[in-house]
């Protein structure tokens, strides 16, 4: 005789990645939302995880909503897929969904990321999931968030345009540090997240979806792929990214690329390249194995992928605006 | 499971979770129940800020963390965010609850009178050391009440009562303003705090559920500078009332009230003269039994109202800072690798240094 038990859906403590279907079918929604208005803050509930609050919870629920049985997930934590924080949430999403992981960049479809953009270019159809501990990039002139959601209501910037401005005047140079604010397709200010300067141009007419998500503050946005993304600058002064000249990753030899400066004993520094992925396939390469490595962001020159994103060339610093020269760290 | 072990971080986790278990041990469901039977404001404490009414998770959350308030809280929260909402209480009117403590400051008698009720407010805080010594207590294990009487054992408690609210008769006495008429709403229809982001100025319904989940040390900082000397009133306390209530269900076919159990609750109300002439109201509950919350999380409410409040009583920042599991989380991810990050701030700072120079 046919048991109850065999006739009844198996008891599963946990729905499919975790988060139950009236939670992803709400942050769906308003992916879908932030998709549609690029750079706009969209506020979500923003479930609790098993994972701490600030430790990427809300790239976990993008991620967790968007996951399904064809995915092939890579998570990053600056730059790295073996650091413990990174383990740890593609362990978390693996175990929830039973989805294929990785650390090819060209093989994931959701790349989950803190702090870092890979240096391979993302293409079309994959989908940059970066986590976010302060969307709002207003917070430094504004901290009120009822009056900085006015501000970008009425694309009121000044106060930016300010910041910067003082900038100059008592540093002759912009002081910026990771997270340095970009203005989406000509209409919102947007964090990108505290990815270095160096990331920022790879948001700029990317064919990739990036979502950024911010777990504690329950803000979610978008930019879309083909779309204007432009680090804060004035015309006449340049945004600069942070210099990697005359730095080569003692692994791979590989120069151009964003670098862990690893402090020596002796006072002197040495390099390795940030993102472990790419170090990987090129010491593989390097051994003489097959391996396809992609296309980068900055070829071994330093040059920008596409022409006129970053006005100033990085690696052949000319005057500077202030007319003094570029600091060059060695 | 296609898993591509990365190398280092995972056997790390794994390694120093085990390295946890051996210096902590072991949990098994015995030590599970005597911490749910024997720590009862510890799990009021855990299943307050956890939002979730389960005296029995609430410990298995506290024994799998060797007692880590913060993370046991998230256990809980993490799990309550997997469960779906399949229906909606009904309101539980204060002079419904089985009240076994109710005090009131600002009289000396109040209708239904002061019931003093369970409380170590007036013993000796004096450590029994006898009972190191291997000395019995006086009230030996069977004399524990039942904690959480069922239905059925009401008839056993004709000593709690349902005293109405002091408010109610301060309302009668034209103390306070009248209750405003309440239009008539759909529980799905009140905002939820775990279903929606707070948005300010936060609907009522928001700043009270988020009092009642809040951390219950930031809630006593904040509103402890506010009864200090911070504050903008002097409020007094209206009525502390600690009592089960039933948490009554409509059948969804029959219609049937029928109750599904019997919480453990606690409300705070303080007031203070907002004009000469006028009282108001500060309000906090929560699930559990936390007296000291739900007095200052009261006065907070009261300060939240008034116009160029100190920092602290503004209602973000409260509502913001005093979420246990944000504000607890954050403060550990500093524990994470920030090097990129920091490569990028020295970075700027060796630019700024060169046009020093």
């Amino acid at each position: 005789m046919t048991k109850l038990s065999e006739l009844a859906a198996q008891r599963q403590d946990y729905s499919y990645a975790f988060l139950d279907e009236f939670a992803k079918r709400e942050l769906r929604r308003r992916i879908l939302k932030s998709i549609a208005l690029p750079g706009y803050q969209v506020p979500y509930a923003s479930r609790e995880l098993p994972i701490a609050r600030g430790w990427g919870t809300g790239g976990l629920q993008a991620t967790l909503s968007l996951v399904g049985p064809g995915d092939t997930v890579k998570v990053i934590d600056q730059g790295a897929d073996d650091s413990v924080n990174a383990a740890n949430l593609r362990r978390f999403i693996a175990r929830m969904t039973g989805v294929a992981t990785t650390t090819d960049t060209l093989a994931a479809t959701i790349i989950q990321s803190r702090h870092r953009i890979p240096e391979e270019r993302l293409r079309e159809g994959q989908v940059l999931v970066l986590q976010v501990p302060d969307p709002e990039p207003l917070r430094q002139v504004q901290p009120d968030l009822s009056k900085a959601r006015d501000l970008h209501a009425e694309a009121d910037y000044a106060l930016m345009w300010l910041g910067l401005y003082e900038q100059l005047v008592r540093y002759e140079t912009y002081t910026g540090g990771s997270s340095y604010p970009v203005v989406v397709h000509q209409r919102y200010i947007m964090a990108p997240s505290p990815i270095p300067r160096w990331d920022n141009p790879a948001l700029h007419q990317a064919a990739h979806l990036t979502l950024l998500a911010a777990g504690r503050e329950k803000r979610l946005y978008a930019v879309p792929p083909y779309t204007d993304v432009r680090s804060l600058e004035f015309d006449d002064v340049p945004f600069q990214i942070e210099s990697q000249a005359g730095r080569m990753c003692e692994q791979t030899g590989a120069t151009n690329k964003f670098m862990n400066v690893i402090p020596q004993p002796d006072g002197t520094e040495r390099y390795q390249l940030s993102d472990t992925g790419y170090a990987e396939k090129l010491a593989r390469h390097n051994r003489g194995e097959p391996t396809e490595i992609g296309e980068t962001y900055y070829d071994a020159a330093g040059r920008f992928y596409i022409d006129g994103v970053l006005k100033q060339d990085p690696l052949t610093p000319g005057p500077s605006p202030t007319g003094r020269g570029e600091a060059q760290q060695e | 499971m296609a898993y591509v072990a990365a190398k280092g971080g995972e056997q790390a986790i794994q390694a120093a979770e085990q390295f946890f278990r051996n210096l902590n041990g072991t949990p098994d469901r015995a030590f599970v129940q005597l911490i749910e039977r024997h720590m009862p404001y510890l799990i009021d404490r855990v299943i307050g800020e956890g939002s979730l009414y389960a005296p029995d998770l609430a410990a298995l959350a506290l024994a799998q963390t060797g007692g880590d308030l913060y993370e046991a809280i998230l256990l809980l929260r993490a799990y309550r965010s997997t469960q779906p909402r399949l229906g909606y209480a009904e309101l539980i009117r204060p002079e419904e609850i089985l009240t076994v403590r109710r005090i009131c400051a600002a009289f000396k008698d109040i209708p239904g009178g002061q019931i003093l009720g369970p409380t170590l407010d007036y013993s000796h805080r004096l450590l029994h050391l006898e009972l190191l010594d291997g000395a019995q207590h006086n009230t030996g294990e069977q004399a524990v009440a039942n904690e959480l009487p069922s239905v059925d054992q009401t008839s056993g408690l004709e000593h709690l009562r349902s005293p109405i609210p002091v408010a109610d008769w301060q309302r009668a006495a034209g103390l306070l303003d009248p209750l405003p008429e309440a239009a008539s709403i759909h529980p799905s229809e009140i905002p939820d705090v775990t279903r929606d982001p707070v948005d300010f100025p936060a609907p009522r319904a928001h700043r009270l559920q988020s009092l009642a989940r809040a951390d219950t040390g930031g809630v006593l900082a904040l509103g402890y500078a506010s009864m200090r000397g911070y504050g903008l009133a002097h409020p007094t306390v209206n009525e502390v009332r600690l009592g089960y209530a039933d948490v009554q269900l409509r059948h969804p076919i029959t219609g049937v009230l029928f109750s599904a159990g019997r919480v453990r609750i606690s409300s705070g109300e303080v007031v203070s003269n907002a004009a000469a002439d006028t009282l108001e109201l500060g309000y906090a509950a929560t699930l559990g039994w936390n007296e000291v919350k739900v007095i200052a999380g009261s006065m907070l409410d009261l300060e939240m109202e008034k116009p160029n409040p100190h920092p602290a009583h503004t209602e973000d920042f409260v509502l913001y800072h005093t979420e246990p599991v944000e504000a607890s989380g954050f403060c550990i991810h500093y524990k994470l690798p920030h090097y990129v990050t920091f490569a990028s701030t020295l970075d700027a700072l060796h630019r700024a240094r060169a046009s020093d120079e």
